[in-house]
């Protein structure tokens, strides 16, 4: 039984041009243990996806969806109660930008032991909590490979580095224990020898802690060294999921191959300075989704079917969802 | 032959204070050397803070250098020399989304540096801007559209468009691809190396992303500490790195490059 398991999930929000589906029969699972990648470009709606999955949505959106399940019972038939208590003990999410989202008033120590669960402290006289506190403290700092504790707890956000704290947010995240770290574009604009570090870390709490992370970025770089597999979204609709080797050597969709195509450090025979093959056009935006298959006015497969919303087809483990595949010849 | 643009012994001080309790510390860039030619790129790579913006910026002449020349086709380029700087070397930042004035429209935003650096009357303007947005992949029709109405590939285009307008020589582009996604940036690094085979143009080129650098650069720089540690052709630097850091900047890439490739 996957650990989350999300079937046919449609999000209508509200804009300035009225109502819209800004996520359409959208498909994700995450087993037990396993790092998957969520890949889609800026507006596709991958944080919109996070946001449904903890809860944190509009109450005037329209949620819908066949299954939205956690360790196979429903969350959307819980009571909010319930939900919280699921969402706040087995799953901790981290964002980009990890200085924004501290509290720039308070010191680094402060505001991770406010994040302690009262359970894990324990009971007794409030200087034993005190120093059980403390202990939980170190101990995490520790785990994700931040040396001079010390002097990071008493630092304040803007006083530490880039690296150092994204590295703190994850061990914020982790202090609850969680099964589930969903982190959404966590090495954005971060340099090539600090993001291998973040990705390390990441890979190593995966196996050594059995954690189970949704990793949410469009880096393919960054995505395909440490994710196991990937679900692709583009504005809105799951194109092509699968294991992270499958996809990488056989695309089947012809945006996942436009996506490949797109970091040329991937194809090893690409003669310097020339042309990259790239789709033509631009992402629409959300007022103006082409209907049926939405990557249809920019797809070199294109065909007058592709007006109807291609339905999810598979073979083995791998899915996609569309009407030309590339493993099929056009006629 | 002269090169279009020789830099000698640039070099910059500055002090600069982190908080009021600390003594001042001294942030030094250079002495810098390197020629660049005629329709080549040289790619500068380094880590956030070793300098590389600050170069960009005395390149461009946004920043006066404490000492050192810059010479365009032999000439040297003086910094009051502002106009022939601003024809000849033209600048794209890292943040196409705050460069762009929100309350004008893209043919009021290119018409500017028409106004203040050229005597073509409203009629050839006019003309020229269409003619450059075309060039940049845009549209005619798009002289009308605001910033909010274009999406972020479009803006860089124009931020693009805007560079290119003066027809200038050397263009230099501080983290162009950073805020674009995939599909946009592999359409935008074809569109500058087009405009690199059609109009001879010279790019003095800053990104962290090493397959692109890899991909479209003729040489590269390596900045450490306001410092150059490597320099040289490309192909020369990326399989025989010298410097440690540049190693194990590469290394760092490969291993992302190949981790997933063997299982
Ligand atoms: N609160 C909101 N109100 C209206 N529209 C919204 C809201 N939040 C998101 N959207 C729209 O929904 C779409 C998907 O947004 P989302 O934030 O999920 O994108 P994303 O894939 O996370 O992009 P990025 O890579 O830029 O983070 C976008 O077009 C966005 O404009
Ligand atoms: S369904 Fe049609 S438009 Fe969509 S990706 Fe497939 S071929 Fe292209
Ligand atoms: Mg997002």
């Amino acid at each position: 039984m996957p650990l989350l398991d999300i079937k046919n999930l449609t999000l209508e929000i509200d804009t300035a041009g009225g109502r819209v589906k800004a996520l359409d029969k959208v498909n994700l699972t995450i087993d037990e243990s396993e790092i998957r990648a969520l890949v889609g470009e800026s507006g596709s709606g991958k944080s919109l996806i996070v946001k449904s999955i903890v809860g944190a949505i509009n109450d005037s959106w329209t949620l819908t969806a066949d299954r939205l399940n956690w360790k196979g019972s429903d969350l959307l038939a819980m009571s909010k109660e319930q939900r919280r208590k699921i969402t706040k003990d087995d799953i901790a999410v981290i964002f980009q930008n990890p200085v924004s989202s501290l509290d720039p008033t308070a010191s680094l120590g402060e505001q991770l032991e406010e994040n302690i669960p009262d359970h894990l402290v324990g009971k007794g006289w409030f200087w034993q909590r005190q120093e059980k506190r403390k202990q939980i403290v170190s101990r995490q700092l520790h785990k994700v490979g931040i040396k001079n504790h010390e002097l990071c707890l008493s630092s304040f956000p803007h006083q530490i580095s880039d690296d150092v704290c994204q590295k703190f947010m994850i061990a914020m995240a982790l202090v609850s224990e969680p099964k589930l770290l969903i982190a959404d574009e966590p090495t954005m604009g971060m340099e090539t020898t600090i993001k291998s570090q973040i990705l390390k870390l990441l890979s190593r709490l995966n196996q050594n802690r059995n954690l189970s992370i949704l990793f949410v970025s469009h880096d393919l770089l960054a995505i395909s060294s440490m994710c196991h597999s990937m679900t692709v979204l583009y504005c809105g609709q799951t194109v092509e999921s699968g294991r992270m080797t499958n996809l990488r050597k056989r695309p089947l969709h012809p945006y996942t191959k436009a996506l490949l195509d797109s970091a040329p450090s991937f194809s090893k025979d690409l003669l310097p300075k020339s042309n990259l093959s790239a789709l033509d056009g631009t992402i629409p935006t959300l007022q103006h989704l082409p209907i049926g298959c939405r990557l249809g006015p920019r797809c070199p497969r294109a065909q007058k079917e592709c007006v109807k919303i291609p339905a999810p087809r598979h073979i083995h483990n791998h899915y996609y969802s569309c009407h030309f595949p590339l493993h099929r010849p056009l006629k | 032959m002269t090169a279009l643009l020789t830099v000698k012994n640039l070099k910059f001080k500055r002090k600069v204070r982190k908080n009021w309790w600390q003594k001042a510390e001294k942030f030094v860039i250079g002495p810098i050397n390197f020629e660049l030619n005629a329709g080549e790129t040289l790619a500068i790579i380094g880590d956030n803070g070793s300098g590389k913006s600050t170069l960009a910026n005395l390149l461009a002449g946004v920043v006066t250098p404490s000492s050192g020349q810059l010479l365009l086709n032999g000439q040297k380029l003086r910094h009051r020399n502002l106009k022939q700087r601003s024809l000849n070397i033209r600048m794209i930042f890292q943040h196409s989304k705050e460069s762009l004035n929100p309350a004008l429209t893209v043919g009021t935003i290119l018409d500017e540096p028409l106004k203040l650096n050229t005597n073509l009357d409203a009629r050839e303007r006019k003309e020229k801007i269409s003619t450059t947005l075309r060039q940049v992949g845009l549209l005619r029709e798009h002289a009308h559209f605001y910033r909010h109405m274009l999406s972020d590939g479009q803006r860089q285009r124009v931020v693009l468009a805007r560079a290119l307008i003066l027809n200038p020589q050397v263009i230099v582009a501080d983290e162009p691809f950073a805020a674009l996604d995939p599909s946009v940036r592999s359409q935008m690094v074809n569109l500058l190396m087009r405009l690199q085979r059609e109009l001879g143009l010279s790019y003095i080129f800053i990104s962290h992303n090493l397959g692109i650098v890899r991909h479209i650069s003729d040489r590269v720089l390596v900045l450490q500490n306001g410092k150059v540690i490597e320099s040289g052709k490309t192909d020369v630097v990326f399989n025989w790195p010298k410097s440690d850091y540049m190693k194990k900047l590469l290394t760092a890439h490969q291993s992302l490059v190949l981790s997933k490739l063997l299982d």
